[in-house]
C-alpha cells in the first residue's frame, strides 16, 4: 500500500503541472454575458440585493467584472 | 519498466521543477527595459513594433474589443496621441483578441490613429507579465518602463497626462 501511494505521489504532482491558469488576455470566452451567473446585470443587482437583505450581511456579490480580468 | 518507489521518489523533485518552470514570467514594472517585438499590425499592412518607435516617449497599451475598460481607453489614448507633438510621443497598442477579426470590427469603430499589433496568441503580452486588462506600460526614449497602467477610467487621463509630459519634457 505504502509502495503504491509513493509510486501515484509523482503522478499527482505530474497532473499537477497540467493546470494551465488563465492569462488576463485569455478571458474573452468569460468575459461573455453569457458565461456570466446570472446574465441580466439588473436581475444580478435585484437577487443579490433581496440575498443580502435576508441574510442581514454585507452585498457579497460586488466583485467586478464578469471573469475577464477587466476590473 | 519497473516503477520502483524510490525511482518515483526521485522523480517528485522533477515534478516540482517542471511545476516552477511552467509558472508565468513576472510582471515588468518601473526601471525594466521593455522587451523588443514586432508584430503583424491587425489593420494589415506593415508589421508593428517598438523599435519603429526608439526615442520617443511610448505609451504601449494592451486591448481587446471583449474588455469593456478598453471602450473607454482607446478614444483617449488617441486625444492624448494628439496633445503631444509626434516625434516625442507616440501610442502603440497590442490586439490580443484570439479572433482578430473581432479587433479589428472594433478597430473600425473607434478609428484611432495609432498602430495597434495583432497578437492572437498573446506571446507579448506574456513578455510583459501583463497581470490584468488593460495593461499599459509607459516607455520613456530610452526604452526603460516608467509606469505601469493597470486598469483604465476616465478619470485616470489626467494622471497619464501629467506623467507623459514629465517625460516628453513639456
Amino acid at each position: 500500500m505504502r509502495r503504491l501511494a509513493l509510486a501515484l505521489l509523482p503522478c499527482l504532482a505530474l497532473a499537477g503541472t497540467a493546470c494551465a491558469p488563465v492569462r488576463p488576455w485569455e478571458r474573452d470566452v468569460l468575459a461573455r454575458p453569457e458565461m456570466a451567473f446570472v446574465p441580466d446585470p439588473l436581475e444580478a443587482k435585484r437577487s443579490d440585493h433581496i440575498y443580502f437583505s435576508k441574510e442581514g450581511s454585507l452585498p457579497g456579490g460586488e466583485a467586478g467584472g464578469g471573469g475577464c480580468g477587466c476590473n | 519498466m519497473h516503477f520502483s518507489p524510490r525511482r518515483a521518489a526521485c522523480a517528485l523533485p522533477l515534478a516540482i521543477l517542471l511545476a516552477l518552470l511552467a509558472t508565468p514570467a513576472a510582471a515588468l514594472g518601473p526601471g525594466d527595459p521593455a522587451p523588443a517585438w514586432s508584430a503583424p499590425a491587425l489593420a494589415g499592412g506593415d508589421a508593428v513594433s517598438l523599435a519603429a518607435a526608439r526615442g520617443k516617449v511610448v505609451y504601449l497599451d494592451f486591448w481587446a474589443s471583449w474588455c469593456v475598460p478598453c471602450r473607454t481607453s482607446l478614444p483617449l489614448l488617441e486625444e492624448l496621441r494628439r496633445e503631444f507633438p509626434p516625434e516625442r510621443f507616440a501610442v502603440v497598442a497590442v490586439n490580443v483578441d484570439r479572433e482578430p477579426d473581432a479587433g479589428r470590427r472594433f478597430l473600425e469603430k473607434a478609428k484611432v490613429g495609432y498602430p495597434s499589433a495583432s497578437d492572437p496568441e498573446g506571446r507579448i503580452p506574456a513578455r510583459f507579465g501583463v497581470e490584468t486588462m488593460p495593461t499599459s506600460f509607459l516607455i520613456d526614449g530610452s526604452g526603460v518602463i516608467r509606469f505601469v497602467h493597470r486598469g483604465f477610467q476616465k478619470s485616470d487621463v489626467p494622471e497619464l497626462r501629467e506623467r507623459i509630459a514629465e517625460l516628453v519634457g513639456q
